[in-house]
């Protein structure tokens, strides 16, 4: 049997718990009082009560408390960066190895379907008050499920055909189902959020045409940054962004079936993009990346996900010239040392350096910017009467989960804004 | 080398290789099985219980107790005795003592006249079984004149072994049911009759879990359950009270009765636990049933490294040890509290400690909240509640004696290690 795994595109890089390993896995806990965990997560998603539902035999109860307190529960269970987060704060790190909450967690969401569990409900008395959201990614999500749970109407306003965003369009599936990321956008509908595909739009025309009394904008960072070298407009030599995209809407990126793949960058899309060369067929996948893996960005899961593959890294080489007649042929590289040097032959180059927030002056008129092109907003607030912002598009681009904590305190200052405004 | 002691000892006048033996149950129910089990080192067996009547079994008839994954921490069982024609069980028997003469085959046989009992006894003898045993215990027979029924009766109990010893010379052992207040009667009515021995316990009449969309208990027969017998690691505590009551018995020591130890026996150790309180021979079924006769192999082996750490060099130098202390509550000192000490580097910071001893004790640990540590006050009877929940071994130990009443008498003894 071979050391290097490789499943297809879409198989689940992971199995999940069933009812008797989750239930050891559970036991594991040592049900702290004041748990670490749940302080440790951004989102508030409460891993020690989860856990200890799932102990206590309450499978159904883990699931209200995953979903009434984080809407994406069933993405975050998957992508989270729980060794960084709630896993790092585990007090059973003391005794040997965290609990697996990331994985408890997926069960749990695991049950909400298998039971068939409605658990967020659009409340009865509806408040005045009419809120538009800009994008229908995390922060977006999280925002509209936090204000149509207090009883205001919202619209998403999404320019593509399907709600997820970054969950949608940018995570190798085989890590995110598209199945998952479904279910979670199901328990946001479900709350009567109403949903507008394929339309582009702006904040000043939402509140002054169509009459919305606020407007939150979680947009994401859609525009992949460039390393500013000779031949990077070269055929095939792609950007994460459409990369990633591509793969995720046509059942991976066939055409490099068979290919020599090179990625650069150290991040979790990095890793993404390499793993999604590597499930859609290409022969050959290499991560090149200007630091260390131990500076690098990227989860220490992803990277030995890449890894499990047989994908390499190399450390301490930046890009600088792609080559090649017509289409790229060559990567070359110089070293951190400012000695070393290397030149790579390849088919393929995909550039995963980092994202930018596309223009934002005609989508959010007024609003001020800062670094990548970013919106400045605090708790969710721009300086922009009526118009909300958090999310990737503030943050600069951080984790699924820190744009859900963001989006559910925009809400909050929406409601705020709402209340004070004299909206009933 | 791997450790090599002596375990051998007597049971009733026969030579024993080591105090291990198959318990009368599904485990010992062929030639076959016993066979296995004997090549595997266990040292005897208690053949399935023989009787003239012969046994219709339900379907399913197992069930078992679980806990956050861990199965089987008890065990419920609805067989009753041999479901095998009569002769075919003393033909096993029979072959099996010709096999394996080094062996020790204990015939264990129900009756429910004098008279079956009496045909059970000679037909034991002709198959050549060392001992007998007389089961007067299983609690799931379908008929009162069999089983635990005549087991809760002393004088039941009585007449029947004396229909065993008119009928032959072979040790008889009368196994217990330990669904009675006091064993010590029955026991007694054994002795009375004659008997040499006692084994103890049979399983404990139970009702394991109800199945939520048949509205009975497990397992399921048909729509519907029954109570039976409970066997298991759940009940060893209980089989042990009633072997340290049994063997202290002044009655039945004054007749020289010598104790068989069943009930929940897994590990050397808890084997162990039966001969430290007087057991002279322990049984085993339901961790064989889980995981296979080759469990011997650790009880042996377990058994003869804890003679070597403490220098034994017999089973006999030990046996009973334990005995003597276990006293009556009324008896015990009570002049002093061993107050926990917190091992703050050992900590984890989970705070199991502080909650239980606020919501099951008595609020002697503050939590610093900062330093997630507890913090013990004066509030602390020495009870060790949390030193029991903690989830670290040896984190929270037996720390400073403080005296209730003056003078200050010796240290008093405290346990040493903890698992």
């Amino acid at each position: 049997m071979s050391k290097v795994k490789i499943g297809g595109y879409t198989a689940e890089a992971v199995a999940g718990f069933d009812h008797r390993t989750a239930i050891e896995e559970a036991a594991r806990c040592l049900l702290c009082h004041d748990a670490p965990c749940s302080a440790g997560c951004p989102a508030g998603t409460n891993p020690g009560d989860f856990i200890r539902a799932i102990r206590f035999r309450n499978p159904k109860g883990a699931a209200e408390i995953i979903r009434e307190n984080n809407v994406l529960g069933g993405s975050c269970a998957r992508v989270c960066p729980y060794d960084r987060l709630c896993e790092e704060a585990c007090s059973r790190c003391g005794i040997d190895v965290p609990i697996q909450i990331g994985k408890l967690q997926r069960y749990a969401v695991e049950q909400e379907k298998a039971f068939g569990m409605k658990i967020l409900k659009a409340p009865k008395g509806k408040k005045k008050g009419n809120v538009a959201c800009i994008g229908a990614g995390p922060a977006s999500l999280a925002c509209a499920a936090e204000l149509a749970k207090a009883g205001y109407a919202v619209t998403i306003f999404e320019r593509e055909k399907t709600a997820g965003g970054v969950l949608s369009f940018g995570i190798t599936p085989a890590r995110l189902p598209q199945k998952v990321v479904d279910q979670d956008v199901a328990s946001v509908k479900k709350l009567g959020v109403k949903f507008v595909f394929g339309k582009k739009t702006t904040a000043k025309d939402l509140i002054k045409k169509e009459g919305f009394d606020a407007v939150f904008a979680g947009v994401g960072m859609w525009k992949s940054s460039m390393p500013g070298v000779k031949g990077e407009d070269l055929k095939n030599v792609v950007t994460a962004v459409d990369f990633l995209k591509k793969a995720r809407t046509s059942g991976g990126f066939k055409a490099m079936k068979g290919k020599k793949v090179i990625v650069i960058g150290g991040g979790d899309v990095a890793m993404d993009c390499a793993t999604t060369a590597k499930l859609s067929g290409a022969a050959d996948v290499h991560i090149w990346y200007r630091r260390t893996v131990a500076e690098a960005p990227a989860n220490m899961e992803e990277i030995k996900y890449a890894l499990s593959m047989g994908i390499t890294i190399s450390e301490n080489f930046a890009p600088k010239a792609f080559t090649g007649k017509g289409k790229v042929e060559f990567a070359e590289f110089k070293g951190r040392d400012g000695k070393s040097e290397a030149k790579v032959a390849c088919d393929y180059v995909v550039l995963a350096i980092g994202q930018q927030a596309e223009d934002v002056t005609t989508l959010l008129e007024g609003v001020k910017t800062a670094n990548k092109g970013c919106v400045v907003a605090r708790k969710g607030k721009t300086g922009v009467r009526g118009v909300f912002a958090a999310g990737d598009i503030v943050n600069g681009g951080k984790t699924v989960v820190e744009a859900v904590a963001e989006g559910k305190e925009a809400a909050e200052a929406i409601i705020a804004y709402l209340s004070k405004k004299g909206v009933k | 080398m791997a450790i090599k002691k002596d375990l051998s000892i007597d049971y009733l006048g026969v030579k024993c290789e080591n105090p291990f033996f198959l318990s009368s149950s599904p485990v010992g129910g062929n030639y076959d099985m016993v066979a296995k089990s004997f090549e595997t080192g266990w040292a005897g067996v208690f053949f399935k219980t023989v009787g003239i009547f012969v046994a219709d079994e339900c379907s399913p008839r197992f069930d078992n107790t679980n806990k956050e994954g861990t199965i089987w921490l008890g065990f419920k069982n609805m067989e009753q005795i041999s479901d095998k024609p009569t002769e075919k069980n003393f033909e096993f028997m029979y072959r099996l003592k010709r096999d394996f003469p080094e062996k020790v085959l204990v015939s264990t046989i129900m009756g429910s006249s004098d008279d079956e009992w009496y045909q059970l006894a000679k037909m034991s003898e002709q198959a050549g079984a060392d001992l007998i045993e007389g089961n007067f215990s299983c609690p799931q027979m379908t008929s009162h004149a069999m089983g635990s029924d005549v087991g809760s009766d002393p004088k039941l109990v009585e007449q029947y072994t004396r229909a065993v010893v008119k009928a032959t010379k072979i040790p008889f052992i009368a196994k217990m049911t330990p669904n009675i207040t006091t064993m010590e009667p029955p026991a007694r009515g054994a002795a009375k009759g004659g008997a040499k021995g006692v084994s103890a316990i049979n399983t404990v009449k139970s009702i394991t879990n109800l199945d939520l969309d048949n509205f009975t208990a497990m397992p399921v027969v048909n729509g519907v359950s029954s109570i039976s017998g409970y066997s298991g690691a759940a009940v060893r505590p209980i089989a042990l009270r009633f072997v340290a009551n049994l063997c202290s018995d002044p009655e039945l020591l004054k007749k020289g009765i010598q104790i068989s130890g069943v009930g929940g026996v897994e590990t050397w150790r808890d084997a162990l636990e039966f001969l430290l309180l007087g057991a002279r021979n322990v049984q085993v079924t339901t961790a064989i049933m889980q995981y296979g006769y080759r469990i011997v192999e650790d009880m042996i082996s377990g058994l003869s490294h804890w003679m070597d750490e403490r220098g034994y060099d017999k089973v006999d130098d030990f046996v009973g040890l334990a005995l003597p202390n276990i006293i009556p509550a009324e008896d015990l000192d009570r002049s002093f509290q061993i107050l926990p000490a917190f091992d703050n580097k050992k900590c984890v910071g989970c705070g199991r400690c502080y909650v239980s001893c606020y919501d099951g004790g008595h609020q002697a640990i503050d939590w610093n909240e900062r330093k997630r540590r507890p913090e013990l006050n004066d509030e602390c009877v020495g009870c060790h509640l949390c030193l029991n929940v903690c989830p670290v071994q040896n984190c929270i130990t037996p720390g400073e004696i403080k005296w209730k009443r003056s003078p200050k008498k010796k240290a008093p003894v405290v346990q040493k290690s903890f698992d």
